[in-house]
Parts: structure tokens; sequence; C-alpha cells
């Protein structure tokens, strides 16, 4: 008889972690509290809801996001402030596939600084930064695979020596040749060659070509926050189709309210329907994977086992800069193509010179900013909206309505004219920046909801106010007529800012992977310390956040865990062998080398 | 420096600003012609007078001859069809795909979608019955035949704050939304900022991908220097 896995969540690392245990013999169950907009998920181009549609894909219509009226989250800065927000906090979309259903699907690497941070970068004051249980070259395989998996474009010989390829060397070429270089992110990668930076084509799971079934990206221009209708671009779906192959069931319209457990087991789950019924399922192994703030709140509201108090802290979002480059003599066209198709890495570099200037002058030990993506834009629902924010606050003696707005439709400075830049800059771990549950807001279901407390560290602010000139520099190098640059989220040194809550969707940490379980809240394979059969497979084992966007390293993570998780069968002899009175190192034994054996498996396949 | 309020009455004394409202044959035929499953005749009326402000067209400013606005996009009817999308099986709330529209062809909600919906449109109904009655309160009539800069001044009453968030954010979207909303009618609010819709499945080539579109050189006075004055600021 086969074990029964329950994976919580089908996005990236849940579908990562679902396809590893059904392809490795497991009964897998993958329940998502979002419904599914697809069809036959065998099929690598299932029948899809997703279309080219700004009002549907608009973060007021609630399509593929959680509805903010039924879930929301709270947010405050300290721990000593009420809440500045209940409503939409860094949702992510809940829908079959997860963020992936919407993604930018940009895939760059984490760099062997990120998971060696503590050892090769030294302590940071009031950080609370450590090294990963794995280093770069030990995932680097794993990177080779989900790369394979999800179809992924780009030329490793186009990426920079350095400090691209020094710090995540490569030993494969990608799958597929880079896309068409969308012409806002080529205006932008020649002022990026203006300053002495190198710019690249960045790798992205987007086809450029027929690959697997699915047919080459055509560049329809609806991507970010879109979902893809040809199934060129996918992510969770990949692994998810061949879970489901392998024989795993998705149930969507199904919340896990509660992981019940006992001693040193779960055994199984409650699942609550979409009636409101509920029932606990059966389960010999639990993985929680609802993405970062979702399985905080679960591991909090399933009481798991939690005595220096970890869970949920370091919690980890990008702290995000964006720039605006606006074009008076030219349209830009941004809304053609995959969002954008180059970046720039010469600003995660600690030692980029401007970092380790301002490095010394804040007497931080280190500085970083982050990935740079050249080129993106808005659509007219989004353009017209920013408008509208501008003529009722910016502008006096201006009408805020009517012919002006018009007027700025018709000349779009801030949609056809413009290139875009976001810089995703490291986030420092600081235990202060939590997720619990909010004591007073519940959700439809009568359940607390996430309460995120969150404010960056000094060096974010330090990173920021270095690298808000370069950014406007190198916008102004690619000939736009108006460059600037300004925070995406407000903080006490920049109040003005895009927003005042964090949005940029990348969410890390707060179950961090560690050896030591007082510092740590999972082991070195994603564990949850003191449960033998509860798993943790999305952004939150994260312990640093690294500069780039964190999808690929969420799903080459999740496959490297689930590896030696398959081998977590062998723990159900653990029950019969302490139930018939006989010590458990037999037992423990056995899973080792049950692991060891995964481990060496994997490695013949790769 | 001015306020919002002193800039309009400063306008009003220009005679180029002094429009008058639709003759009222027009709004006769207007209001014989369409039907709407929510607003009646006057409701619609003071909506689409109302958001036709907000997005003015021909009829509505004489600066936007040539250029349609949330009148010709009959932004009343994409309102109309929101607030009544759960009448509808399936409700006419997400377009579907994967090229979506025109086809009338919608997603059905799922069970939870459905009982946040109906709590939303339940609350949006009253906003709009109560807004135009706010309306035309602050008219000391209907709002609909008060001249074109009597409207303004009215929509910026803080007695209408409200309904004029809802007003504006629905005429936004009902000119640029696709036309399978009821709004945005023959294309007109993409067509007027050209912006081509959706491209799928045709797409772009790697030529029109990559390639300038060649010298398309701004008319930077009015409002689109000053705001490039405040963003050139930041």
């Amino acid at each position: 008889m086969s074990s029964r896995a329950i994976v919580i969540g089908s996005g990236a690392g849940g579908s990562t972690a679902a396809m590893v245990l059904a392809e490795g013999g497991w009964d897998v169950l993958i329940v998502e509290k979002g419904r599914n907009y697809f069809g036959d998920l065998r099929s690598p181009t299932p029948a899809t809801a997703f279309s080219n549609d700004e009002l549907k894909s608009s973060a007021s219509r609630y399509f593929e996001d959680p509805d903010v009226d039924l879930e929301p989250r709270s947010f405050r800065r300290t721990a000593s402030e009420a809440n500045r927000v209940v409503g939409n906090v860094n949702h992510l979309p809940s829908t079959v596939g997860g963020g992936t259903t919407h993604w930018d699907a940009k895939t760059p690497r984490f760099w062997d600084i990120d998971f060696k941070k503590l050892s090769l970068l030294g302590p940071m004051p009031n950080a609370s930064v450590t090294d990963w249980p794995f280093s770069y070259g030990e995932i680097a395989p794993f990177y080779d695979e989900i790369e394979s998996l999800i179809g992924v474009q780009g030329d490793v010989n186009l990426l920079p020596t350095s400090p691209t390829r020094a710090h995540a060397p490569r030993t494969k070429q990608l799958p597929m040749p880079p896309g068409a270089p969308q012409y806002s992110s080529v205006r932008l990668a020649g002022g990026a060659q203006t300053l002495g930076l190198h710019p690249f084509p960045v790798p992205m799971a987007i086809t450029s070509q027929p690959y697997q079934g699915r047919p080459a990206c055509n560049d329809c221009g609806f991507c970010s926050h879109y979902g893809c209708p040809i199934h060129a671009r996918v992510g969770a779906l990949a692994p998810l189709r061949r879970a489901v192959i392998a024989g795993a069931e998705v149930r969507p319209e199904t919340f896990a309210s509660r992981v019940v457990w006992s001693g040193r087991r779960a055994t199984g789950v409650v699942l609550v329907d979409n009636t409101g019924a509920s029932h606990t399922e059966p389960a010999d192994l639990v993985v929680m994977a609802g993405s970062t703030i979702e399985t905080i709140r679960l591991a909090l509201l399933s009481r798991l086992p939690n005595p220096h108090d970890q869970i949920g802290r370091h919690l980890m979002f990008h702290w995000f800069t964006a720039g605006f480059g606006v074009y008076l003599t030219e349209r830009i066209h941004a809304y053609r193509g995959r969002s954008t198709s180059h970046a720039v890495d010469d600003f995660a570099d600690p030692e980029y010179p401007a970092a380790k200037l301002a490095a010394a002058a804040a007497g931080l030990p280190y500085v970083r900013g982050g990935v740079l993506e050249l080129g993106g834009s808005q659509d007219p629902i989004a353009e017209a909206s920013y408008y509208r924010f501008i003529l009722s606050t910016a502008l006096s003696g201006v009408k805020p309505f009517g012919t002006p707005l018009k007027q700025l439709m018709r000349a779009s400075i801030l949609r056809d004219r413009l290139a875009g830049i976001e810089m995703i800059s490291e986030d420092m771990p600081q235990a202060t920046n939590t997720v619990d549950l909010d004591p007073a807001v519940k959700d439809y279901r009568g359940v607390p909801v996430a309460r995120i407390t969150y404010a960056p560290h000094q060096h974010e602010i330090v990173s920021q106010t270095t690298f808000i000139p370069l950014l406007t520099a190198l916008i102004k190098a690619s000939g736009a007529d108006v460059g600037f640059a300004i925070p995406e989220v407000s903080s006490d040194l920049y109040p003005v800012a895009a927003g005042d809550v964090p949005d940029g969707k990348h969410i890390m940490g707060g179950m961090r992977m560690g050896t030591d379980p007082a510092t740590s809240v999972t082991d070195a394979i994603g564990r949850v310390h003191g449960l033998d059969n509860v798993v943790v497979s999305d952004g939150s084992v994260f312990p640093t956040s690294g500069s780039h966007n964190p999808t690929l390293t969420i799903m080459a993570t999740a496959l490297r865990n689930a590896r030696q998780w398959v081998g977590l069968r062998t723990a159900a002899a653990h029950d019969v062998l302490a139930v018939t009175g006989r010590d458990d190192h037999g037992a423990v034994a056995a899973a080792a080398i049950a692991g060891s054996a995964a481990i060496a498996l994997r490695r013949l396949k790769s | 420096m001015l306020s919002r309020r002193d800039f309009l009455k400063g306008v009003s004394l220009l005679p180029l600003a002094r429009l008058v409202p639709l003759p009222a044959w027009e709004r006769a035929a207007q209001a014989a012609t369409e039907t709407f499953a929510f607003f009646t005749a006057h409701q619609a009326a003071v909506v689409r007078e109302a958001t036709a402000r907000i997005i003015p067209g021909p009829l509505d400013d004489p600066l936007e001859m040539g250029h349609p606005g949330a009148r010709e996009a009959n932004v009343t009817r994409f309102i109309d069809v929101l607030l009544s999308a759960l009448d509808h099986h399936p409700e006419h709330i997400y377009a579907g795909g994967p090229y979506g529209t025109g086809a009338g062809q919608f997603v059905a909600l799922s069970t939870q979608q459905r009982r946040a919906w109906e709590t939303r449109i339940a609350a949006l109904k009253k906003a709009y019955r109560d807004g135009v009655v706010v309306l035309d309160s602050i008219a000391g009539g209907d709002f609909s035949t008060a001249s074109a800069l009597d409207k303004d001044q009215f929509l910026l009453d803080d007695r209408a704050a409200g309904f004029l968030e809802i007003l504006y954010t629905h005429a936004i979207e009902g000119t640029y939304s696709d036309p399978v909303y009821g709004g945005n009618t023959n294309r007109s609010g993409w067509t007027e900022i050209k912006f081509p819709g959706p491209s799928m499945p045709r797409g772009y080539t790697r030529a029109e991908v990559s390639a300038s579109d060649g010298p398309d050189v701004i008319d930077p006075t009015g409002v689109v220097a000053q705001v490039l004055q405040v963003l050139g600021d930041q």
C-alpha cells in the first residue's frame, strides 16, 4: 500500500514536491484553496480562462488573487503600532498554479554568496544573516533540472563573466535561445552600457521555440500579471502536469485549516471544502507549500512545535526600487514582448564600487542592490489610474478629471513612452520582521488572518539611497528625456513612495532552514524540527533573500529537498517499531539509509 | 497658489468653456434607444453626464473634437453590466479565455467568488442609487441637465466625494477595458490612445518587438508639461 502525502498549495514549491513524491510512488493529494482555471492538467496546453484582459487581471477584480473582502491580511511596521492596513498585503495568486499563473517568469539563479552569506560576507549588525544548509555547488544540478523542466530561454554565453557567471557558474547551456529583444529593454540596456554596466538577455521560463508540446511565445505583450493564454510561459504547471500523470489528485477550492499531529508525527490535515464542510484527511506526510505567509499562518494555526519562538520570524520581502524613463520623441511600445527582455546584475554585487563606498560610509560590512529588470511598462487602466492620482494630489490649479486626463492619455508618458526599471534588492533577515495571527481580524471562515510586521533594515535604505541616483543616470543615458527613480514602498527615510505596503510578491523566510533548532524552524531538508513527517516546500524556508527573483530557487530547493522526502515513507515503519516497543534507532538508521539511497539515485539521474 | 475650485471659477469666465448641455431631443433619443438592466432612465442620464465630465468626448468639451470619451465608449452601459452581472449565468464578471472576447463568454464564479461579489455589488448598487440622489440634490434639481461647468462644480462638491471616487474608477474601466464588459464601444477608448488591445492569437513579430516605430514627438504643452515637470522633480 502506498503512503499518502498531502501537499498544501499548488504553486511552484508544492507542485515540484508533488511531482517528486508522485513519481516516487506516493499517493499524492494536492489541495489548493483557490479555484482551477485550467482544463486537463495532463496536457502541456490545457484549456485556460486566462486571456489578454487588463480588467480581469486587475487588482480590483480578484480573478486569480485572493478576494481581500473575504481573506484580508493586516500590516504594521513595528510590533508597537496598530495595524496600518487591513486588506491586500503582498497577496499572491490563490489558484491552481499559484503565483506562477501570472508571474513574470524571470529565472536568474541565486549566487554562491547567497547560500553562504554569513561565512563569506560576515555578520550584518542587527540582522539575522546566516548560511543556508547547502551551497551553490550542491543546488546547481537542481537548477539545471528545473530550467529544463519549465523551459527556460536564454544564453549562458551572454551572461556576464563577472559578476553573474563568477557567482553562479554554469555547466550547461539553457534549453532555448533568447527570444526577441524588446525595444524598451534594448534602449535601457544601451544606457546601462554607457555607464559601464553589463546588460544581458535575462533567462526566463518562456519558450522561444516549441518545447515539450508547448508553442513558442508570440510576444503578445500581456505577460507579467497576466495568465499566459497559450502556455508559452508556465511554472508550476510543468511539475504539476507530471504529478498528475503520475497519479496525483488536485483538489481545488479546498482550504487546509490545521495540520493534525501529536508526538513527533502528523496524522492528517483538516480540510474545509467550498461549502464550509470540514473533515480530517489522513496523511503519512504533510507538505506545507501555501507560499510563505499562508504556510506560516497554517503552522501557527496548527500550533506546530515552536520551542524557540522561530516560526514566522526573519520574514523577507525584496526591497524594490522603481525607475521611470520617459521618451518624448518616440513611442517605446513596451506593450509588445515579454514584459522585459534584459537585466543588469552589477548592482547585486557587493564589490560594485559605489556599493563598497556606501558600505564604508554607512559603517556596514557590505551593501547590495539587486538585479535590474529593464524595460517594463503598464497598460491603459493602470495608466489612467496613475494620472488620476497625479491630477488629484500633485498638481494644483488643474481640474482633477476631464480634458487634462484625456491629454495625458493621448501623450501616454507613463505607458507607450515609458520604459521602466525594477531593482530587486536584497532584504536582510530580521527577527523582528514577522508573520503572526492577527488577534482580531478573521477571514470569512472565521479563521484568524496573517498579520505582517515588517520594516526594512538600515542596509536596504542605504542601498536604495546609493542606487536611486545610479538608476536615474542609467535612464538618462538611454536617451530618456525624463528619468527618475522612487522606492516602491515608503519608509521612515522615504515617506513618499509608490505604495505604503510591500507588494513586490517576493516573500521569503519565516520557516527558515537550518541545522540549529534554536535559530531555525526546518532542518537541512525542510522538515519541521520536532516532527518527522511535516515538511515545507516554498519560499518560507529561505534563510536569506538573495538579490534575484526567487521562484527558480524555490523550485530548485523544493526539488532537492523532496528527493529526500521520498524516503520518508520508511518512517511509517517508525510507528510500527514504536508500537512494538522496540527502540527506534533501527528506524532512524533505515530512514537515513533510504535518504542516502534517494540522494544517490538523484546523483545517478543528473 | 490657486485651489482647484478657484481654477474652475476662473475657467468659467472664458467664453470657450461656456458649454451648453445636450439638446433635449438628443437626450430623449439616447434615452429611447438605451434600456438598462439596473439603471432607471434618470439614473442612467445622471451617470452618463457625470462620467462624460470625467472622460469627456466631442459633445462634452470643444477641446475634445475628434476624441471620443466616456459617452462614446458607453461607460453607462459598462456600469450597468457590472451592477447586473450576477443576474446572468455565467455571471458577467470575468470574460473567458484564451482569446477572450466578443463571444460573450464568461467564466462562472466559484462559490467563494459569488459570495464576495454579491456583497460588493449590493454595496455598489446602493452607492449608485444614493449617489444620483446626492448629485441631484447638489444640483438643486436634475444634475444631468445642468451646464458643463456646473456639473464639474457639483462633482467636486465635498458631498459627492465618495460617489466621484466610484464614478472615476468606473469611467476609466469602462473606457479602457475590453468591449466584452459593455464599455469601450467599437474600441473607441483604445483607438483614441493608440492602444491596440489584445494581440492574441497573432502576437507581435520579432521586428515589431525589437525595432523602433520611428519618431513620434509629444506635444509638451499644458498639463503634459506640468506632469513632466512634477516627474522630473522626483
